[in-house]
């Protein structure tokens, strides 16, 4: 038996223990649910082990003796600290460091989430579509402003607002669904091709 | 109980089997449907197709997603990776991820079988994993120079040493990205790399998250998405129609002229192609056997190859002044020799297209089926509440 034959049967033999979870929960159901997170976990780490602990912390550290990395090396073990009462105050330390990525990101997600974004809702309105988009982003930002009561005129705009929100959501259904639909046609194709080499 | 009030107390593991059956029939019978391409699709498709030959061109594909994503995200890869080995572009790639690196080998080991000329290196290199936790600092140092940033490739050669990076430095010429995933596809490139470096982005992502990311399309920060198995679809069908197109005289790996100009085979993007019923041969998913060609067309064909014309002349056939072969009557002995080049290139004019270049079309056959399956339980499901809510008001 190949190799390839043995992994695509045992991937149709989880596939369908997961699919009977559509019958009702059973044991195989929670076996291959259980496996995959074990499994997963395992691979992550071992690969983890090969591709960052050993290039970036042994080989450096021990081969190439660049001892100035014990320093991040013991800060980044702090975070282990965190299970003692005592000492757990230090695993803020690398947090800290961390925080530092976040700080970074900051500017530029301003940069790319609302300014840029402003300034394409702040473009003439030459098109009908240009004008749906303005209009829509207006009543929508209102809807949410909520120091004035959703009454009169101001309601009945505010509400147009309700009514783009809804296609919003409309739309993210219609392609959530699609999305899902779409895992299940990649196992089929999986379990009728790979396994039973059915289509051309 | 009538129909409707059934319909409303129906068993939901009945649902279940007509969905699967909606999508396990059109499966296992594919149609030549046709999936209209979009905007988003065809503007990445153009980008990265005005990369063809050029050797201070490059892009580099994100695999930021495991394998849960992978029946929606997949098809997308192996389309690109198709794009740019037929188009001889180069491409790198990257994960963030651990369960990412097998993926990367996978797609790249699924296209390169049909391109045995392409070498890792020379014309694709793969980066591997690089632990997310390292993803600024490598996205805003690979905007200075790359092979300093990223030192050594998956298989642990040093970046600097290979051919590939001849005239590649940083995001200058390496300008596209296109990042594959299931969650924020982007955003660390979007952030980092884009307003620094002015990196043109543009992602893959599964249809849930297509929503989100349409803001960043609008506003132009996205050069080009494929949403969902809808986009790899798409993909899929314009490379076939230009990236893998072959005039039947033309060859089928690039060429130079007089003057030592690349050129590359296939052509260039045309809306007027895409609405042409020429092009519609070029996207049957159905299996196809027979190449067609004009005398004139199998002329210049046979041209190519003096020394095989009596063994094409042996294996063709005449119909309504077409010259015919079909490829199922050629034997083994016959294929091999015709050689690799020639056989390689009389089955590509069958217009035939490999299952594992069409799976998200035939995906989309299935999912067009199960989407009317689904509209109608929608539709009865209502018609059978307002029927009973009726019935209650009435009494």
């Amino acid at each position: 038996m190949s190799f390839e034959l043995m992994s695509n049967l045992v991937g149709a033999f989880f596939t369908l223990c997961i699919f009977s979870f559509l019958y009702k929960d059973n044991p195989l159901y929670q076996m291959s649910e259980q496996l995959l997170v074990g499994i997963s976990l395992g691979y992550g780490l071992v690969l983890t082990y090969e591709r960052v602990f050993v290039p970036y912390f042994y080989q450096p550290l021990f081969l190439k003796q660049q001892w100035i990395l014990i320093i991040p090396s013991i800060i980044g073990m702090f975070y282990l600290l965190r299970f003692s009462r005592k000492l757990s105050w230090l695993s803020r330390y690398p947090i800290a460091f961390s925080m530092m990525g976040v700080g970074a990101s900051v500017p530029l997600a301003m940069h790319t989430s609302i300014l840029v974004q402003m300034r394409q809702a702040m473009v003439p309105l030459e098109s009908v579509n240009l004008f749906l988009i303005f209009f829509g982003t207006i009543a929508v930002l209102l809807y949410f402003f909520f120091s004035k009561a959703h009454a009169g005129l101001y309601g009945k705009f505010v509400n147009v607002g309700k009514w783009y929100m809804m296609v919003g959501f409309g739309a993210s259904f219609g392609l959530t669904v699609m999305a899902r639909i779409s895992l299940l046609i990649g196992r089929i194709q999986f379990l009728v091709n790979d396994v039973m080499g059915l289509l051309k | 109980m009538n129909f409707f009030e059934r319909i409303q107390k129906l068993d939901r593991r009945w649902i279940y089997i007509v969905v699967a059956l909606a999508i396990v029939i059109p499966l296992m019978i594919p149609y030549n449907s046709d999936n209209v391409t979009t905007p988003p699709t065809e503007n990445l498709y153009q980008m990265i197709d005005s990369f063809s030959g050029r050797e201070d061109r490059a892009l580099l594909l994100s695999f930021a997603h495991d394998a849960s994503t992978m029946p929606e995200l997949f098809p997308m890869e192996v389309a690109i990776l198709r794009h740019c080995f037929e188009r001889n572009i180069k491409v790198f790639m990257l994960t963030w991820l651990p369960q990412g690196g097998p993926i990367i080998d996978y797609a790249i080991n699924t296209v390169k079988e049909e391109y045995p000329d392409i070498k890792s290196g020379v014309d694709y290199c793969n980066f591997g994993y690089i632990p997310a936790a390292l993803a600024m600092p490598t996205i805003i140092g690979m905007g200075d120079n790359i092979s300093t940033t990223v030192k050594t490739d998956a298989e642990g050669r040093k970046v600097e040493n290979l051919p590939i990076m001849k005239a590649l430095n940083n995001y200058s010429e390496l300008n596209l990205v296109v990042e594959f995933s299931g969650s924020v596809a982007g955003m660390s490139w979007l952030f980092y790399a884009r307003p620094k470096f002015g990196l043109n982005v543009s992602v893959g992502v599964t249809a849930v998250m297509a929503a989100d990311q349409y803001p960043y399309l609008q506003s132009g920060q996205f050069i080009g998405m494929l949403a969902g198995l809808k986009g790899a679809a798409e993909y899929e069908k314009l490379v076939d129609v230009f990236a893998a197109y072959r005039e039947p005289g033309s060859p089928i790996r690039p060429t130079f002229d007089e003057e030592g100009v690349k050129i590359i085979p296939g052509r260039s993007f045309s809306s007027d192609i895409l609405a042409d019923d020429a092009a519609k041969k070029l996207i049957n998913i159905t299996t196809q056997s027979i190449a067609i060609f004009s005398p004139a067309e199998f002329q210049l064909f046979i041209d190519k190859y003096p020394d095989k014309t009596a063994l094409f002349n042996q294996i063709k056939t005449e119909q309504d002044g077409k010259i015919l072969i079909d490829v199922r009557t050629v034997t083994e002995q016959q294929k091999e020799e015709l050689g690799y080049l020639a056989w390689g290139d009389l089955n590509r004019m069958t217009r035939n297209i490999l299952y594992k270049f069409k799976v998200a079309r035939i995906g989309m056959n299935a999912q067009s089926v199960a989407h009317i399956m689904i509209i109608l339980f929608i539709i009865l499901g209502n018609i059978g509440y307002f029927i009973q809510k009726a019935r209650t008001a009435k009494k």
